[in-house]
């Protein structure tokens, strides 16, 4: 069944040559992978899940009006699409007042930061009263978002970068979610459902988000007196769900002492699920995930899941145009800063709601 | 195990007239141990068994029982059914990085034409078998009329076919995730676990295994593909159709990775477009330890199979251990580097088995 085939005395075909090449190209394929990795990060954290051109909304310019320019991600990404939906529902109040609010966005996320910087610029060029701009990459979009402030728009950083990034540049606000925090509620949640150790499933170890998902997670869990500990997965396992799925589940044979699952991710959240079913683990796993998808509603309907983190994108669409305007228009202003969107535990209670939100295109 | 090449050209290359009884007691005399040292894959074999009692001991029972089995096969069968004709193609000499984008675009033109569309399950399966059978003719037309490196043709179809895929899946969609439920029949072909643990996947693969096995062995097919690897001009001169056998390995790998799509996409129920990649290198890697040449003209698929067996059980192993899989790839790199040493020895040893025996006479 086997073969081998003689080497010619001489003259082989590219030998070293060839090596070298694919030594080159496997570096710049992990090159690529790094950002892919990068890129479902942002996915994860459902921040940066941009693209595509501008959802111009309106074109209305400002004299002596409030103009409004919100750069976001393109509306037919589900989570983008719910952070433009609250950003809509916001505007009809702007627009009422005679003024106007546009919504931009990347093309795709290959090079995001320079790309919304960019978009900072372009929103810049249209003198602006405010502009809503997601902090996601800082060291390509701050000095953008710098230069806006220092032309006197009024900035309202959200969704990425936190409070740190709208101090740092000189915003007025931050508005979204905060992952630690988020973590530390999941970490609660699942102690004080009964849960003694916690493994928090990384697919992007290193990332600062899932880092910090992580890190929140155990110190909830902490905090009402259980542990959590973080499996990382490789990224030679990336974008493949086999991989994950058996290696979650070889986690849960190993240590039979694990009582409950928390991913970064949906699709992570998939896995694991199937990985509980095949460890056989379904009564004593409890699963829990960070965002919210069909898949995972379903589930904690079923009984199958015990929650899922939202970090609410309706509202922070919603808010972060609302409070512009109302800044803009009456100098009213609330004080959090940060004020936070999420997070949000949907669980068997709220699951109704959350899937009728999703049919609204809300949630 | 029939006719083992190396004693006839160790025969025909190397013996003269009067060494030749000499050679062929040697033959006799050697133990079946002896001889295996001699074997293409012993390598690989001895990589396989030193990785699975590596685990064994430090995974413990968890490991070696039926749940941690089916880890590390199921693993294996999805590599493995691309990994075998990658292996084909590096042996006749050429890459194929085209198989993760290969595998999403398949798996995305299942979910979408059967999940989001509804059109039968068949039609999808069929559409998306047949995108991987049309990249691998793309990639083996490129290859063979132009004297671009495979590796860079390869590289251009893996770029262009993952933005061919988002872009029409945002289209066709919206979406970048595509949800199916398959009907029970093709759940029970492609995507069912067995016992609730071991996928239908392993069987394809000893399946593809076995059939690749009888079509390098029986047919002269399996001697064209070394021929090519070890010397394209040469083969071209003998007469061997030098184009159509790499259009067909092309063809092969395209469809090995289609078929992976249409597994996992049935097995997982949707189809993501940034799934696959990491099908690329690791296929390569699978074949690398299994003992194939990068150069080609050498190597075998019971060694593709060791190799992608070796690779899955590391792969899975250290999540039995407990240790802090932060490591898991250093260890994958180390394993890489020593198999590859390892394969050396005993390419040589293989390569070098009649002559030097007879020479010790």
């Amino acid at each position: 069944m086997e073969r081998t085939h003689t080497r010619r005395p001489h003259g082989r075909r590219l030998p070293r040559r060839l090596l070298a090449t694919v030594g080159l190209f496997t570096l710049a394929a992990s090159a690529l992978t790094a950002c892919a990795s990068g890129k479902a990060t942002d996915d994860k954290a459902g921040t940066a899940t941009a693209s595509a051109a501008a959802g111009s909304d309106s074109g209305a310019k400002s004299n002596g009006k409030v103009s409004v320019y919100v750069i976001g991600g393109k509306a037919d990404d589900p989570f983008w699409s719910a952070v433009k939906r609250g950003g809509e529902d916001a505007a009809k109040v702007v627009k009422a007042g005679g003024g106007s609010v546009t919504f931009l966005g990347p093309q795709n996320y290959d090079n995001l930061g320079p790309d919304a910087a960019k978009l900072t610029l372009t929103a810049l060029s249209q003198n602006p009263s405010a502009i809503v701009v997601p902090d996601w990459v800082p060291d390509s979009q701050d000095a953008a978002i710098k230069q806006a402030v220092a032309k006197g728009v009024k900035v309202f950083v959200y969704n990425s970068g936190g409070v740190e990034a709208a101090r740092r540049t000189g915003g007025l606000k931050y508005i979204g979610s905060d992952d630690y925090e988020a973590g530390k509620a999941g970490g609660v949640k699942f102690a004080e459902s009964g849960a003694k150790n916690i493994l928090c499933v990384n697919t992007v170890p290193g990332a600062a988000n899932s880092e910090a998902r992580c890190k929140g997670i155990a110190d909830g869990a902490k905090s009402k007196g259980a542990t959590s500990k973080q499996l990382p997965l490789p990224s030679s396992n990336f974008g493949n769900p086999s991989a994950v799925t058996q290696a979650i589940k070889g986690a849960l044979l190993k240590d039979s002492s694990v009582d409950a699952l928390v991913t970064i991710g949906v699709q992570d959240a998939d896995s694991a699920a199937s990985a509980i079913e095949q460890a056989k683990a379904g009564d004593k796993v409890k699963l829990g995930t960070f965002d919210l998808s069909t898949s995972q509603l379903n589930r904690i309907k079923a009984g199958k899941q015990l929650f899922a983190i939202d970090q609410q994108p309706y509202l922070q669409g919603f808010y972060a145009v609302s409070i512009a305007n109302q800044y803009l228009s009456y100098g009213v202003i609330p004080p959090q800063n940060p004020l936070l969107t999420g997070p949000l535990l949907v669980t068997s209670d709220n699951v109704a709601a959350a899937i009728a939100g999703t049919a609204a295109g809300v949630r | 195990m029939t006719s083992s090449l190396p004693d006839t050209v160790g025969i025909t290359a190397e013996t003269t007239a009067e060494s030749a009884p000499d050679v062929s007691a040697l033959k006799r005399t050697e133990s079946p141990l002896g001889r295996l040292r001699h074997r293409p894959e012993a390598g690989a074999l001895i990589g396989t068994i030193s990785v699975f009692v590596f685990f064994a001991i430090f995974g413990g029972e968890k490991f070696l029982a039926a749940a941690g089995a089916a880890s590390w096969l199921n693993i294996a069968a999805e590599l493995g059914i691309i990994a075998i004709p990658v292996g084909l193609l590096m042996i006749a000499g050429e890459l194929d990085v085209s198989v993760g984008s290969v595998l999403a675009g398949s798996s995305m033109t299942l979910a979408i034409v059967s999940g989001h569309w509804g059109a039968p399950m068949i039609v999808g399966i069929v559409l998306a078998l047949g995108l991987g059978l049309l990249i691998g003719l793309l990639n083996g037309i490129i290859v063979t009329r132009t004297n671009v490196p495979s590796l860079v043709v390869t590289l251009a179809t893996m770029a262009g076919v993952a933005g061919l895929t988002l872009g029409l899946s945002r289209v066709a969609t919206g979406t970048t995730s595509v949800a199916i439920s398959p009907d029970p029949f093709s759940k029970a072909v492609f995507g069912q676990l067995i016992g609730g643990q071991f996928e239908v996947a392993i069987f394809w693969w000893i399946g593809i295994a076995v059939l690749v096995s009888v079509v390098l062995q029986m047919m002269p097919y399996g001697n064209w593909i070394f021929a090519i690897g070890g010397d394209k001009e040469s083969a071209r001169a003998t007469g061997i159709p030098v184009t159509k056998v790499k259009i067909a390995l092309y063809m092969a790998s395209g469809f090995g990775a289609a078929l992976v799509g249409v597994i996992q996409t049935i097995l997982y129920n949707g189809a993501q477009v940034a799934n696959g990649q990491s099908f690329v290198f690791n296929s390569i890697i699978a074949v690398v330890i299994g003992g194939v040449l990068l150069t080609g003209g050498y190597g075998s698929v019971i060694g593709i199979a060791l190799g992608t067996l070796t690779f899955a059980i590391v792969n899975q192993g250290i999540y039995y251990t407990g240790w802090n899989s932060d490591w898991a790839s250093l260890i994958l790199g180390v394993l890489i580097l020593t198999a590859v040493l390892m394969n050396n020895t005993f390419r040589r040893l293989a390569l070098s088995y009649k002559p030097r025996s007879a020479k010790k006479v």
